[in-house]
């Protein structure tokens, strides 16, 4: 290889750089939020007024196109409609009928004890408001009521305690069945995709989920209840004293359906805006050693303030919608008492009302404002548990990538011919390659980054499906192999060596679920990891992974190979398997990955050229293409690129 | 008066820290750290202003709760029970006036208390970005970032919670007191009740709050064990659809999922006593406030429309008395984690500003005494070593980084540790700290054993050192952003130097990775893109920031050899006559260094050229040469390169 000048690196630039000068701007701070929606200082009440309005209307644009982004994400998993979400929770309450009639009865039966004291107590007015009543008459009274109380104690108690089954029990089928779907996506789809999106899913979404579930629906089926059989108690009493209230129904309805079309977009912004400011943050603090190498600290400052400027719009617009709901409804909720009053006025004067009914209307005006706001705030809660249930399900809408068939595979002959695949559409990584592995042989493959190597692996691994062309093990399509077929055939090793969370004998049995202990401590032995195994205190029962007994990275790629010893594939694909091996470790492994290894036919994407010496034949792969195919003494001779390159190494 | 978001100074700089620490006490901008209620008040008291308007308006909104039911009575005795229709229309119009007013001023007690929250929660989010950056390198020594993040994430909801109860609560106290008097006045042995019934209902549900936040700390435990099944189930998702597995995990999570399921009954059941005791003590309280105010009625002592507004009065009180509840209930959780916060607001950088300041004398050699390495200027110099981690602390040295001696101490209690272990478990791990940041202070103000020229790190303020020396770990963090911006953090950068630096670095693949090109977006933490191409992009970025020493570690270890040896190329060309330090073992690179430095036990074994080496020194070739007669997987496993993570 000779030295290349710096200067062709220029004529290189706009070749290997396309783009750039179209691209590359002139540094500015651009402000965090349009300057639009800073209050302006001076002018008149009406156009300061005026000024809120448009800064209102630019919010809760944003807001909207925030929510579309959301409900339409560019890449990552899908998003469910929302109907999907009603859908679900209908399948899950529908299998519980008996437990939610359950709920209903007894929240219903408490509601109603709660209403009768207030009955009682108007007859109480009545009677003490009679001369010559006697005492006696008014304790007997005040102790129904206190009966009535006790009533009510005691079936509030039962409804909290059956919503309390209810709810958890429904949360537990709604979760498992997530991580149900989440361990059903399809290979390609988890091999392609980055994990943020689904970490996000299953914690975020799963926890907004949960509250809507343990909290909202129970408090929006409870006030529901509570507020129409207050109305009912109120009509019953008096139809005469309960107009006033159904008269303020179409204002609150009006408020609250607007503020309820507009609070889910606003609250998905606002929390998208809190995730922000937390990615902000989570790259400063943890790289916080890069911002003091590179003096970074105050333009991290200003990136987390500009997250915080954005939020802080978001928050103004959910505050804005609030207090429009607010002016409307505590208006709506406290007036009808003067109504009452001035109507109870007039009846008692014409005998149609007494003043017991007008002291029960009075008290039950006051308490159907307090499920009223709960029943608002609790629809609005399920919106947004509504969102994230949308996001949950959309793990499932996720088409699977294979069907599998009826043939299974006759051999062990793995054979690809004529691969293409596209990751994007018209962008080929691969152009007609062919690979014919040779049982028991042993195929490096060596190329630059972004050659399509791992590309390839993963094409003979069976994860991906090629665009054109076919890989075939004894004659049977791959991607035509049911999964634990497959896995038992083909098998990928990664650099990851994840210890699940579970038993050691759990983290091992992967691909055989029903392996006997026999086998999986076989596999341990044949890594060397059955000595330190069977001294753990509960030997293969013990808890190992995160937040359990840690095991070092040693035993980690023990236990990863004793996996695959396990799954025992004929045929490996190894990408940079063991770049990741701890040096001082490496000792111990060698003779683990040898035991693995031993009479399987092996294809290594290696970045290192010793991996590649002692191969059978070594694949040189460039621009998607095998450019050069042979042993090392073969590519020598060819004195080509691997040529090149190993001079380069060994000089 | 204030609006979000609050206005937050910066901490001073490290190196100017030492002079400003002392007068920190005073001075009210930055946060009060003395104890955990100071830290509250000094958080409360930034926006004093905004709870007084709280206060204010919240007097005008409990107003129709507190009075109505006064007015209510007055209108019955005096409009429907008298008769009078002006009676009863001058009543309810006064009536309708407070409720229209208590309507119209909620709106501006929301728009208050959102601004109280919200100060409370910015500020705190805006001081944990500020001493993160302030603390550098030496913040994730002594506390765990999940830690420092939770400060942000969750601590400051809480403060934000208690600031808004705090002004709501004044009001709440105020209409307390209105409701008292009014009913002091009309009858004095059921004001009294009134009044001692109050602290009565709170107290009576605490014996029942206990166990209930018991079974609820239980049920958090046991979710957040959920939730980390699930976190790791998609961590290793592919390794689960890859290899299999699913039964496994998925009856794992749904055992789990069904003791959360158990946890969370439990819990259910005892809120529900909670409730049903609050229905039953707040019924009994409107049952004997009637039954005594019937008597008088019958005795004549009070009239109907007075007994009317005794119902009311009963029902409203029940609004401030779990508004003081609420209070205690949030002062004590923001205390809970003011403890957190000021663990991490407290801590200091080490550094002291050198009390003779000198600069670093240009092109000078540059002396590890720790090692014996030298580093001569101008030259590209290979460190070598069997363990990166000898090779690393070398270049940490040179860039004047604390060694990390211990983990972090975590401020996080376990769940079942209360009372009195708890409070000595806090003083210890208290201790603790405070010992590490006296070690790493002492361990920064001495002597660093890092000359160049002549002249010990130590005499040279930090700032400049972090200025002429660039120490590009091997867990350089990549931020999210335009392509550019993560290229050029500084906007220093013209277009040809972008460029130069990507292609050195054999970063194009990233620039086409990228649609929109330099406007591309690059994920949070570069996610997104592969090992190799996130450290391609921060060997772009170092190259591109052009310090005098440029130190890089394991520059290239997540690079297949095709592109290393490109780089290796590049990199000598590109960096030509700059003092540049390189850790890595491999020949690749080794054979452009104008140097090689051979650390054996961390102490220097060899010096000179890759092919003097080679030649002479047995050690180093089995290092950097692979003994090729063995097979290729142990070969392959000795591979003692250590991945960028």
């Amino acid at each position: 290889m000779s030295k290349t000048p710096v200067t062709s690196l220029d004529e290189l630039s706009e070749q290997l750089l396309p783009g750039s000068a179209s691209t590359w701007q002139p540094p500015k701070h651009s402000p965090p939020v349009p300057v639009e929606l800073r209050p302006p200082r001076h002018g008149s009440l009406r156009q300061r007024l005026r000024a809120w309005r448009s800064r209102h209307l630019l919010r809760e644009e944003r807001a909207r196109a925030e929510y579309h982004r959301s409900r339409n994400p560019e890449r990552g998993l899908p998003v469910s409609a929302g109907r999907a979400a009603w859908e679900f929770v209908q399948r899950l309450i529908g299998r519980r009928r008996p437990l939610v009639a359950g709920v209903l009865v007894l929240h219903a039966l408490a509601a109603i004890a709660g209403l009768v004291v207030p009955r009682v107590l108007g007859h109480l007015v009545d009677v003490a408001s009679v001369t010559g009543t006697l005492v006696t008459t008014l304790n007997t009274l005040a102790l129904t009521v206190a009966g009535v109380v006790l009533l009510q104690t005691l079936l509030t108690f039962a409804a909290r305690c059956s919503a309390a089954v209810f709810g958890q029990d429904l949360l537990a089928e709604a979760r498992e069945y997530v991580v149900h779907t989440v361990l059903g996506l399809p290979l390609s789809t988890v091999e392609s995709a980055s994990t943020g999106d689904l970490v996000t899913r299953v914690t975020r979404d799963v926890s907004a989920m949960s509250d809507s579930v343990r909290w909202a629906l129970p408090q929006a089926v409870i006030a529901a209840v509570t507020t129409v059989l207050t109305v009912a108690a109120m009509v019953l009493n008096s139809p005469l004293l309960a107009a006033p209230l159904l008269l303020s129904v179409p204002a609150l309805a009006f408020a609250v359906s607007r503020y309820l079309r507009r609070a889910p977009a606003g609250y998905i912004t606002e929390g998208a805006t809190y995730s922000a400011i937390n990615t902000t943050l989570t790259e400063t603090v943890e790289g916080a050693r890069t911002v003091e190498a590179l003096g970074l600290q105050e333009r991290r400052i200003a990136a987390g303030d500009d997250d915080v400027a954005v939020s802080a719009q978001a928050e103004r617009y959910t505050m804005s919608i609030r207090n429009l709901l607010f002016s409307v409804i505590d208006f709506a909720y406290n007036s009808p008492l003067v109504t009452t009053l001035l109507l109870g006025g007039v009846g008692y004067a014409n005998g149609w009302a007494s003043l017991g009914q007008i002291t029960t209307a009075a008290l039950y005006i006051q308490a159907v404002v307090e499920p009223l706001d709960r029943l608002i705030y609790s629809l609005d809660e399920l919106q947004v548990g509504a969102a994230s249930t949308t996001r949950l399900l959309g793990i499932a809408a996720v088409p699977p990538d294979r069907q599998a068939g009826p043939d299974r595979p006759a051999g062990v002959h793995l054979q690809g011919s004529d691969l293409r695949f596209a990751y994007r559409t018209g962008h080929d990584v691969l152009h007609g390659v062919h690979v014919d592995l040779r049982p028991g042989e042993r195929l490096a493959v060596v190329g630059p980054s972004g050659s399509g190597k791992s590309t390839l692996g993963r094409l003979l691994a069976g994860i991906h499906g090629p665009r054109t062309g076919s890989v075939t093990v004894g004659e049977v399509e791959l991607t035509a192999l049911p999964l634990e077929v497959l896995r038992t055939e083909v098998a990928l090793v990664t650099q990851e060596h994840h210890v699940f969370v579970g038993s050691v004998r759990d983290n091992i049995v992967l691909a055989r679920e029903d392996s006997p202990d026999e086998v999986v401590v076989e596999a341990l032995r044949a890594v060397g990891a059955w000595a330190w195994v069977k001294e753990l205190p509960d030997g293969l029962d013990t808890l190992v992974g995160s937040g359990k007994l840690a095991l070092t990275p040693g035993q980690a790629q023990q236990v990863a190979l004793a996996r695959l010893i396990v799954a025992d594939p004929h045929t490996l694909v190894l990408d940079e398997a063991t770049s990741l091996i701890d040096p001082r470790t490496a000792r111990t492994l060698e003779s683990s990955m040898a035991q693995l290894l031993a009479g399987r036919a092996v294809v290594a994407i290696a970045h290192r050229l010793h991996t590649a010496h002692d191969a059978d034949r070594i694949a040189v792969v460039i621009d998607g293409r095998i450019a050069e195919l042979g042993s090392h003494e073969e590519l020598i001779d060819a004195d080509g690129e691997y040529a090149a390159l190993w001079r380069a190494w060994t000089s | 008066m204030q609006d979000f978001p609050p206005e937050v100074p910066a901490y001073p700089t490290s190196s100017a820290s030492a002079e400003a620490s002392g007068s920190r006490g005073r001075d009210r901008s930055f946060p009060d750290t003395r104890s955990p209620a100071r830290f509250l008040v000094w958080l409360l008291g930034r926006q004093r202003d905004v709870l007084l308007a709280v206060f204010a308006t919240g007097i005008l909104v409990f107003l129709p709760g507190a009075l109505g039911p006064y007015l209510v009575g007055r209108a019955v005795d005096e409009g429907i029970i008298a008769g009078s229709m002006s009676g009863l229309l001058t009543w309810s119009l006064i009536l309708l006036g407070v409720i229209a007013l208590g309507a119209g001023v909620g709106v501006a007690m929301h728009t208050f208390a959102v601004r109280g929250w919200l100060l409370a929660l910015y500020q705190t989010t805006k001081l944990v970005t500020r001493k993160s950056t302030q603390m550098g390198h030496v913040l994730s020594q002594r506390l765990p970032t999940g830690e420092v993040l939770s400060v942000a994430s969750g601590d400051s909801n809480k403060y934000g919670a208690l600031s808004e109860t705090v002004g709501r609560a004044a009001s709440a106290f105020f209409a307390f007191g209105v409701v008292v008097a009014l009913v002091l006045h009309t009858s004095v042995p059921l004001g009294l009740l009134t009044l001692v019934a109050a602290p009565v209902l709170v107290f009576v549900a605490t014996p029942l709050l206990r166990p209930l936040q018991r079974r609820q700390a239980v049920e958090r435990s046991r979710t957040s064990d959920l939730t980390s099944l699930a976190t790791d189930i998609v961590a290793g998702l592919r390794i689960l659809r890859g290899i299999g597995g699913e039964r496994t995990f998925g009856r794992n999570y749904a055992a789990q999922s069904q003791r959360v399921r158990q946890a969370g009954v439990a819990a259910g059941i005892w809120q529900g006593a909670v409730d049903a005791t609050g229905v039953l003590v707040s019924g009994l309280f409107l049952v004997l406030l009637t039954w005594l105010g019937a008597r008088q009625v019958v005795a004549g002592e009070l009239s109907i429309g007075q007994l009317i507004s005794f119902f009311g009065f009963a029902t409203f009180m029940v609004m401030p008395i779990y508004t003081f509840f609420e209070l205690a209930q949030k002062w004590i959780q923001a205390l809970v984690s003011a403890h957190k916060t000021i663990a991490l607001l407290e801590t200091e950088p080490p550094w002291r500003a050198p009390a003779e300041p000198r600069d670093l004398p240009r092109d000078a050699v540059i002396h590890d005494e720790a090692s014996g390495a030298q580093i001569h200027p101008g030259e590209l110099t290979v460190v070598v070593s069997a363990l990166p981690d000898d090779s690393a602390a070398l270049a940490d040295r040179i860039g004047r980084y604390l060694p990390a001696a211990a983990g972090p101490v975590s401020t996080e209690l376990e769940e079942d540790v209360k009372g009195r272990t708890a409070r000595q478990t806090r003083a210890q791990r208290l201790a603790q700290r405070r010992e590490r940041a006296e070690a790493d202070r002492e361990r920064a103000t001495r002597r660093w054993g890092v000359t160049v020229g002549g002249v010990d790190l130590s005499e040279v303020p930090l700032a400049r050192v972090r200025e002429r020396i660039l120490v590009s770990d091997a867990a350089s963090m990549v931020f999210g952003g335009t392509l550019q911006r993560a290229l050029d953090p500084h906007g220093r950068l013209s277009r040809t130097e972008a460029e130069q630096a990507m292609l050195v670095a054999s970063a194009e693949d990233v620039f086409e990775a990228l649609p929109g090109g330099w406007q591309g977006y690059l994920d949070e933490r570069g996610r997104g893109l592969s090992g190799g191409q996130r450290q391609r992009l921060v060997l772009a970025r170092a190259l591109a920031t052009d310090p005098e020493v440029l130190v890089l570690v394991e520059p290239t270890s997540a690079v297949d050899a095709h592109t290393e040896a490109r780089i290796a190329e590049r990199l000598a060309e590109h960096r030509r006559g700059r003092t540049t330090v390189v850790t890595s073992v491999s020949p690749l690179l080794t054979r452009w260094a104008d140097r090689v430095v051979f650390l054996v036990d961390g102490q220097l074994a060899g010096s000179g050229t890759h092919e003097e080496l080679v030649a002479d020194n047995a050690a180093y070739q089995r290092v950097v040469v692979r003994a090729m007669d063995e097979d290729e997987e142990a070969s392959d496993v000795q591979d003692t390169r250590d991945l960028a993570r």
